[in-house]
């Protein structure tokens, strides 16, 4: 197996690295960090249903769609990308998608353990401190290979990651509120940030344990090659604005069992306009907008009926169409 | 007729395609092969968040599409080669109906093409479908 540990890369290659790798059936551990900041979306979002584009032309802010899942997370200089590229009929690598992330994320639990973070897994592929997600992954099939994606939040930048999320300013607000109370980072775990390079060997180590030996690589030429090729095919709008699949409403997520639920019912009144927020998949609270066509009674009806009961989208938006109408 | 496992159903009126784990259903409509996915894939996807049909003309073994649940993309490889001439466009948008009524959510519809030998991970018949979804649950189930 090969070792990737390349350092600092521009922000598109340390994408296309690992696409790469997978398309030309090179099997290894990629540990990378970004020179600059960027916003990667998962391959069925569209970045036009989830982000706002002007707001990060104006901010320089890149935009990238990789081929594999999870969802939108805003990459920077302050984490460490882990990406391991695995043929898929490798004898190790799990059938089911829910073990292939348990296996493969025990490395990185440890690692964070001997950091001195108490970490555990929660499915689907979160770990979490004390409640709080401390790392976001995602994983998928490219070419020949699966390919586990994913980093070691060193510290990050929520207010940023708010407001380049396409949502209203309130919801914004509230998405901004809900990740600082339940998104953590090694700075705020330990207080201070180890070395970049120290934890990326503690990595590599603890992968090593559970896959075999590493041999180090580096980006060869053809490597680079299909970088480039990919690069193109990646860079156009054609790539990047594909359609996703269109789903009622807009679920943000801040970790698996916590997110907001938003949605703008249009009745023959007007709109109105409600966000539900979910923790442990239970409703939490819920607010809605333009108290004229909801009376103050169907607002109470419809709190006493959802707040603390199981969140079940598809229930909760036939409740609240036949209220509207 | 249908062939029931471990509480998954597998109707008998149609053919399985099996290769790399795929678990397609192909139903001949006339001159037309409608396609979705079977029990077992609607109950290891389960929720399904995303699902698309990307290509409009392929081989038998080529890409044509992806899926997504549990945070994990995995592609669709087409059973035959040919031309999608229909895509469902209710099913792309709400997946989870796969994992609801498999086989009465197709995906596509494709118009194969002619003189092409059926390929050899395409099953049908009782016996063969019984054995290899045996496999599959086992290779599940082994958590590996």
């Amino acid at each position: 197996m090969n070792l990737f540990n390349l350092g600092e890369l521009n922000w598109r290659q340390t994408q296309l690295i690992y696409h790469a790798l997978a398309y030309k059936n090179i099997e290894g551990l990629v540990l990378d960090s970004s020179k600059n900041r960027y916003v990667c979306v998962s391959l069925h979002q569209n970045p036009r249903d989830e982000l706002d584009i002007d707001y990060c032309k104006k901010n320089k802010i890149g935009i990238f769609r990789r081929e594999i899942g999870g969802g939108i997370v805003l990459l920077d200089n302050d984490q460490i990308f882990y990406n391991l590229i695995i043929n898929r009929n490798h004898p190790k690598v799990p059938y089911a998608p829910d073990n292939f992330f348990r296996k493969f994320l025990q490395p990185v639990i440890q690692t964070y353990n001997e950091l001195g973070i108490s970490v555990e897994f929660r499915p689907l592929c979160d770990l979490i401190v004390d409640g709080k997600k401390i790392s976001g992954n995602g994983g998928g099939e490219i070419g020949e290979c699966k390919v586990l994606a994913g980093s070691i939040l060193l510290d990050f930048d929520y207010k940023l990651m708010a407001q380049l999320m396409l949502l209203p300013n309130g919801i914004q607000k509230k998405f901004l509120e809900l990740m600082q109370n339940n998104l953590t980072t090694v700075k705020k775990e330990l207080g201070f940030i180890p070395l970049k390079k120290n934890i990326c060997s503690i990595l590599a180590t603890k992968f090593e344990n559970l896959i075999g030996p590493f041999t180090n690589r580096r980006i060869d030429s053809e490597i680079n090659k299909k970088m480039i090729e990919l690069n193109k095919q990646y860079s156009t709008d054609n790539w990047l604005y594909q359609r996703g699949t269109k789903q009622i409403g807009k679920e943000v997520k801040i970790r698996e069992g916590v997110f907001l639920f938003y949605n703008l019912f249009n009745t023959q009144k007007g709109s109105v306009e409600s966000t539900f927020e979910i923790k442990d998949n239970k409703v939490k609270k819920v607010t809605f907008s333009n108290s004229k066509i909801l009376s103050h009674i169907a607002k109470k009806k419809l709190l006493d009926k959802f707040v603390g009961q199981k969140y079940d989208k598809d229930n909760l938006v036939n409740e609240i169409t036949e209220w509207c109408y | 007729m249908v062939l029931e496992v471990k509480g998954m159903k597998f109707l008998l009126d149609r053919k399985y395609y099996i290769k790399d784990g795929s678990h397609i259903w192909l139903k001949k409509e006339g001159n037309l092969v409608k396609i979705g996915m079977d029990a077992f894939f609607a109950r290891m996807t389960n929720p399904l968040t995303a699902l698309n049909v990307t290509s409009k003309q392929v081989k038998s073994g080529e890409e044509i599409g992806s899926f997504e649940s549990s945070k994990f993309v995995s592609k669709i490889y087409s059973p035959l080669s040919g031309d999608i001439i229909s895509v469902n466009d209710d099913i792309l948008n709400n997946p989870q109906k796969i994992n609801e009524n498999p086989y009465d959510s197709w995906i596509f519809v494709m118009k194969p093409d002619k003189n092409v030998e059926e390929d050899k991970y395409i099953i049908e018949e009782k016996d063969k479908i019984l054995k290899w979804i045996k496999k599959e649950i086992k290779r599940f189930e082994a958590g590996n």
